[in-house]
């Protein structure tokens, strides 16, 4: 406690003993203990988030249990579980959930295979470069403009993909967004468009944490390409697909940008996911209400996903970041 | 790679194995190229040209789509009589302001969190993944009912905080992740040699710099390109760019010439922030999950 001893004793002293004093006050903020000021840091993003989203979520919980009137003086009336009742007995609701599935389903299949393929072929290519260039393009544009850019290639008259489609003799006429089958095909087709160069380079990364050792003992036990490629970077890329289907399934029910503009779920319901029917209750019919009840089995299910992507974040064995100083 | 420096002997069934390879990789380019060469040239078509199609089998009439006279007319007219400038100065705001408010209050957040240790940080980080994670249409319904009430409806600052729902948790997450790779023993030194916290945050600052203008960047992205709460939040007063592109198409006709060029219009500012930003877009993407 020699410090303290200085800094106690008078000045005069300190100056007769030879000692030279710096006279040092701590800082307002080092006086502190940490926690005060990281919690000052913290708190405005705190309230701002709970504001915009703890507070509508109350909302919903409210509207979920009543009736919203928007014209302006009429009160809401209370519907008990009403709104969640009538679900069960909602066949858009089930359904919607059925094709939004299977959306996901069609979706996720063909870009985790296609982006896996591609990122094989070009991981330590020469034109590695030049196509995650290209890459990058699709996924830079609005969903919105996809989805017409889209419609116009389908289109029954001008559509180039139409064109190429009937060519092949593989459309029997009519239009792609007319036939239920060809609608999701073309829908599906959009988003792959779009995403299957983010799995790509997903996976392009993923294959660069592969360890070079155990591609090289698997070598000299005698493996192929193909058996290297099975046994030994397939399990190294697991937990990168694993987050690449979390976030396009995630993705997949939160933008539905593309599918509104381009069939707004038709035709015949054929691609109304579930949040399409939500958007049609809410902002066409304006069933808040209703729509309320839904949103909420729909939060229910980022949750779940939710408790899903922390698991995979948290997990110290993970292989993702652990070079990942940048 | 080891596999490079073994001898390959040549033989039929791998020649033609890498011929399958290049034609693989040949058609994914056009797949992934030609959507956006059409977009693009349609762009420049008057609306005759736009609609000129071979005969259906006749594959030598592709040369079809290059037969024009490049006109510039659409987006004359979108800038002078669809007021497509205002669109894009709402956009601009209202993208850009959400990005600055997100990724100012996220940065001290994430720095916060990154080293603070407390009792439910586990929750409070799950919070703020799931709220980045719902469904916007689900997020939509409460809030368009607050903002009605509100008056926020159609507005600027209305369209602002309703991205912000968005890219704040994003922004807080991505920075959290950012800063968690920074060696606090920089701070401590800094501390140690009488900084006092704020000069010691200073000191790591030019480390994390060129992240935090990325994921800037990323939050004007998310903003740019969405459709669903401008469309809802954002109709009337506050129109940006891809809702004007959508109420291009009119009952009787659909102008695709002029649809397209507002897809350049929206598009390719994106395209080459995207490309600015390339060596965190992946980080990004995945909400800090992967890194290059």
């Amino acid at each position: 406690m020699a410090v303290n001893t200085i800094d106690s004793e008078p000045p005069e002293l300190s100056a007769y003993r030879g000692v030279r004093r710096i006279d040092h006050t701590p800082h307002i903020f080092n006086n502190q203990p940490a926690r005060y000021y990281l919690m000052w840091l913290l708190l405005p993003a705190i309230l701002l988030l709970a504001a915009i989203s703890l507070y509508p979520f109350v909302w919903l919980i409210y509207m979920s249990l009543h009736e919203v009137q928007l014209a302006p003086g009429k009160s809401d009336l209370w519907a008990g579980i009403d709104n969640f009742t009538r679900l069960f007995s909602d066949k858009s609701f089930a359904r919607g959930w059925v094709t939004l599935f299977k959306y996901s389903a069609l979706c996720l299949s063909v870009e985790i295979t296609l982006g896996v393929l591609v990122a094989v072929i070009l991981n330590n290519s020469r034109l590695e470069k030049l196509f995650i260039t290209i890459f990058l393009m699709p996924m830079m544009m609005a969903p919105v403009v996809a989805g017409f850019l889209y419609m116009f290639l389908y289109n029954g008259t001008f559509g180039w993909y139409f064109w190429l489609l009937r060519s092949l003799g593989v459309l029997d006429g009519g239009s792609i967004l007319g036939n239920k089958t060809w609608a999701m095909a073309g829908v599906v087709a959009t988003d792959v468009w779009q995403w299957t160069p983010l799995i790509a380079l997903i996976t392009l990364a993923g294959l660069k944490r592969v360890p070079q050792e155990q591609l090289e003992a698997n070598m000299v036990d005698g493996a192929g390409p193909l058996r290297n490629f099975f046994s030994v970077a397939l399990p190294n890329l697991y937990p990168f697909l694993l987050i690449a289907i979390l976030l396009r399934f995630m993705d997949n029910f939160r933008f539905i940008d593309t599918i509104l503009i381009m069939t707004g779920g038709g035709p015949a319901n054929a691609t109304k996911i579930l949040p399409t029917y939500l958007f049609d209750v809410s902002f066409k019919f304006f069933e808040l209400g209703r729509g309320a009840a839904i949103a909420f089995t729909l939060l229910l299910l980022t949750i779940l996903l939710g408790l899903a992507l922390t698991k995979i974040f948290e997990d110290p064995t993970r292989k993702i970041k652990t070079s990942g100083t940048e | 790679m080891a596999s490079r420096e073994i001898v390959r002997y040549k033989s039929p069934a791998r020649s033609a194995f890498s011929v399958l390879v290049i034609l693989f990789l040949i058609i994914f380019f056009v797949w992934t190229v030609l959507p956006l060469a059409i977009m693009l040239i349609t762009s420049f078509k008057d609306l005759l040209d736009a609609f000129k199609l071979p005969q259906e089998g006749d594959w030598g009439g592709v040369g079809v789509m290059f037969d024009f006279t490049p006109t510039g007319d659409h987006y004359i007219e979108l800038f002078t009589e669809k007021h497509f400038g205002v669109y894009m100065r709402n956009s601009l705001i209202a993208s850009l302001g959400s990005a600055v408010v997100s990724v100012f209050l996220g940065s001290m957040a994430a720095y916060a969190l990154s080293r603070a240790e407390f009792r439910g940080k586990r929750d409070l980080l799950f919070w703020i993944i799931s709220t980045r994670m719902a469904p916007v249409v689900a997020v939509m319904v409460p809030l368009y009912v607050i903002f009605r009430s509100s008056g926020l409806v159609g507005t600027l600052p209305g369209l602002i905080l309703a991205y912000t729902t968005f890219n704040l948790p994003f922004a807080i997450w991505i920075l959290k992740g950012f800063f968690d790779n920074v060696p606090y023993a920089i701070e401590e030194a800094a501390l140690c040699d009488g900084c006092n916290r704020w000069q010691a945050l200073r000191m790591i600052m030019p480390l994390v710099a060129p992240g935090v203008g990325a994921f800037i960047v990323l939050c004007v992205l998310f903003g740019w390109n969405d459709f669903l709460f401008a469309s809802i939040i954002g109709s009337g007063g506050a129109k940006t760019l891809p809702v004007a592109t959508a109420e291009l198409v009119q009952p009787v006709k659909i102008q695709w010439g002029s649809i397209m060029a507002a897809g350049v219009i929206t598009t390719v500012p994106m395209m080459f922030l995207g490309l600015l930003i390339r060596r965190y877009l992946v980080t990004g993407l995945t909400m800090g999950a992967v890194r290059e």
